[in-house]
């Protein structure tokens, strides 16, 4: 017997969690895109997305986030520092992707550094992630050894019962168990089975590509030339990725007073690396792809042995030019046959 | 023989006799809906071009690209009347030799694929005529005369709410064959002329900034919409941008090779005592 939670019932839970402090989370369509954002009622939310064109990231890593306010005087300077907006948060029916991806960047914001934004958000939010029982073209988790239902990165797991009837209710953390303790009456024993899973296929040989992508010869293969011919280097790719991180430090105002700002920033831009001199050392469409691809597949699990991708397939369903990660990655599966 | 067919061959011949040194046309893209934009620079790979209803990115953008032209050999390349268009503007603000461009014109009406005649942008001006006369389609007209009705507060409203979504990604300035700029003002820091963050202030810039540098220029391909990753759309904003500048300078961008830019050109009998 497990615990099921019914869909009927999800408007109680609502109720009960924002009764108990927390800001509820979860995928919604607005203003002609799907995202992950607060809503005051179970009827707001929208399980029939694969999943959302927006990732998680932005509740944990805000593509704006303010980090001091400063004033310039004669003989001082006044600094206020900000501190992200704190309070409980359970974002109800993430995917999985989407959740382990933060799990992926956990290490990365507490490698030497332990960046307070994103663990303080962290450290708030419960993560009851939904299993998916449908994909499409650009699902790509098996590929990166995950599964419709990896529980990575997730404080609750839920399984989909047949017919949308409900939730096969699975505790992971005890921030998890926390959260539905104060549902825990809503729950309701039950044998029913859970939906099957989605069936995604797998694309590519991951351990073949990162073969190849640590050979050293590879890197001024002529293949990144060819591969990222039509890349027209925009950030559609980086922004809308649940595991990319990168920003770029700004203040904003005037020479006396203004607002220091975490904006995001992304491989993808010529200004990326480009030095004061005006020498760029990825001075190429095709060196920054490749930074994309070495960084995500090589540099990234060489640090933190864990591949900064979660398989998402965002950056190829939403490439203007038809790129992404997926076919990158498998011609440099066909190369190393 | 279809249309597909006789452009590869076409694009065979101009490949192998050395007329031009790349065709930039479309290929099959990750799934049965989507194109990608392909280079072919051997005859043999003339069959990987695909022309069908799908193809509809302007491929005119990456005829700018560094370099590319710089060898002043030809480059042949698949173009809708809007990606004429875009030669014509480009070659007026000298970013190309229109001499150095071979064009595989066709439209799309539904599904059906109709070829366009002519090889130099010169050759296609009647096309260029007959949509300066069309009217954008039903569904479009309808929500620009709703926008149109509004009062100022609620397109400021509607228009908030669209730009709230923007990530700065600048996938619609990239997609862009008009914003060719090697270093876009809002890249430029030393000073910092628009803020780079992306909160609705920062989105306000930017997206005010590019309708104003579109304006008069842009030939609404639609490369910019359908880049945008958040759907803000931004049709919206170049089709009223370029009903604007046709109503107060009867300019239709893209006319001709030798048209003046209307923003970047001034007549000295102007009756307005301040120019922009
Ligand atoms: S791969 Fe696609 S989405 Fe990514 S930078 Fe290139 S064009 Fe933009
Ligand atoms: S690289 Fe692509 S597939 Fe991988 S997590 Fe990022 S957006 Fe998703
Ligand atoms: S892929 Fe690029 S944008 Fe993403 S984390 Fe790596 S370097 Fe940063
Ligand atoms: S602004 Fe948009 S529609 Fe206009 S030319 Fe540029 S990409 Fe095309
Ligand atoms: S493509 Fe859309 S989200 Fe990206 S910068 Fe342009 S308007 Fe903003």
């Amino acid at each position: 017997m497990t615990k099921i939670l019914f869909s009927d019932k999800l408007d109680n839970c609502v109720e009960r969690w924002k009764s108990a402090g927390l800001t509820v989370i979860g995928p919604v369509q607005r203003a002609n895109i799907s995202t992950y954002a607060a809503v005051e009622h179970a009827a707001e939310l929208d399980f029939g997305l694969v999943l959302p064109d927006r990732s998680i990231k932005d509740l944990f890593f805000p593509q704006s986030e303010p980090m001091l306010r400063y004033t310039i005087k004669k003989e001082s300077i006044d600094t206020d520092e900000c501190l992200p907006p704190s309070g409980p948060r359970i974002i109800f029916g993430a995917r999985p992707c989407d959740a382990s991806g933060m799990a992926i960047d956990d290490p990365l914001f507490g490698w030497d550094y332990k960046d307070e934004y994103w663990f303080q958000r962290r450290n708030e939010t419960v993560i009851v992630t939904i299993a998916c029982t449908k994909a499409d073209d650009f699902c790509m988790c098996t590929s990166l050894k995950m599964a419709p239902d990896s529980t990575k990165g997730s404080d609750i797991m839920l399984r989909p019962l047949a017919g949308n009837k409900g939730w096969l209710v699975e505790e992971l953390t005890d921030r998890g168990r926390e959260a539905f303790k104060t549902i825990a009456d809503i729950l309701q024993e039950s044998s029913d089975p859970a939906a099957p899973l989605a069936v995604v296929e797998k694309k590519f040989d991951l351990d073949a590509c990162v073969a190849w992508l640590q050979n050293p010869e590879n890197f001024e293969s002529r293949f990144w030339k060819e591969i990222s011919m039509r890349c027209i280097g925009c950030a559609s790719c980086t922004y809308l990725c649940p595991t990319c991180h990168c920003f770029d430090i700004q203040d904003e105002g005037d020479t006396y007073t203004g607002i220091r700002r975490k904006n995001w920033d992304s491989c993808s831009f010529a200004l990326f690396t480009m030095h004061t001199s005006g020498h760029n050392p990825r001075s190429t469409q095709s060196a920054r792809w490749r930074q994309r691809i070495m960084h995500k597949f090589n540099y990234f699990p060489g640090k933190f042995s864990v591949n900064s991708c979660s398989g998402c397939g965002r950056c190829s369903r939403q490439c203007p030019v038809d790129m992404g990660i997926t076919e990158t990655l498998q011609e440099i599966s066909k190369l190393s046959l | 023989m279809s249309i597909e067919e006789q452009y590869r061959t076409r694009a065979k011949e101009l490949l192998s006799g050395g007329a031009v040194k790349m065709v930039i046309g479309y290929g099959k893209g990750s799934n049965a809906k989507r194109r990608r934009p392909i280079f072919i620079s051997s005859a043999d790979e003339v069959d990987r071009l695909v022309l069908d209803d799908a193809c509809i990115t302007n491929l005119s953008g990456y005829l700018v690209s560094e370099g590319l032209l710089s060898d002043e050999k030809r480059v042949a390349v698949f173009l809708r009347p809007e990606g004429i268009r875009a030669i014509n503007i480009l070659a007026a603000e000298s970013q190309l030799d229109a001499e150095q461009i071979v064009i595989f014109g066709f439209d799309v009406a539904g599904n059906e694929i109709k070829a366009l005649k002519g090889i130099n942008v010169e050759e296609f001006s009647d096309v260029i005529d007959s949509i300066k006369e069309g009217a954008p389609e039903a569904a479009e007209e309808e929500l620009f005369e709703k926008i149109e009705k509004m009062s100022p507060q609620e397109r400021f409203s509607f228009w908030q709410e669209e730009f709230a979504k923007c990530i700065k990604c600048y996938a619609c300035r990239q997609a862009c064959p008009m914003c060719y700029c090697r270093r876009c003002i809002v890249d430029s820091n030393q000073p910092q002329w628009v803020n780079t963050s992306s909160h609705t202030l920062g989105n306000f810039e930017w997206n005010i900034v590019r309708a104003f540098h579109l304006s008069g220029r842009c030939v609404e391909c639609g490369n910019c919409d359908r880049a945008c990753p958040v759907n803000i759309p931004l049709r919206l904003i170049n089709h009223r941008m370029a009903e604007e500048v046709l109503g107060a300078f009867d300019h239709f961008a893209g006319t001709s090779k030798t048209q003046e830019p209307v923003l970047a050109s001034f007549k000295k009998d102007d009756s307005e005592t301040f120019i922009l």
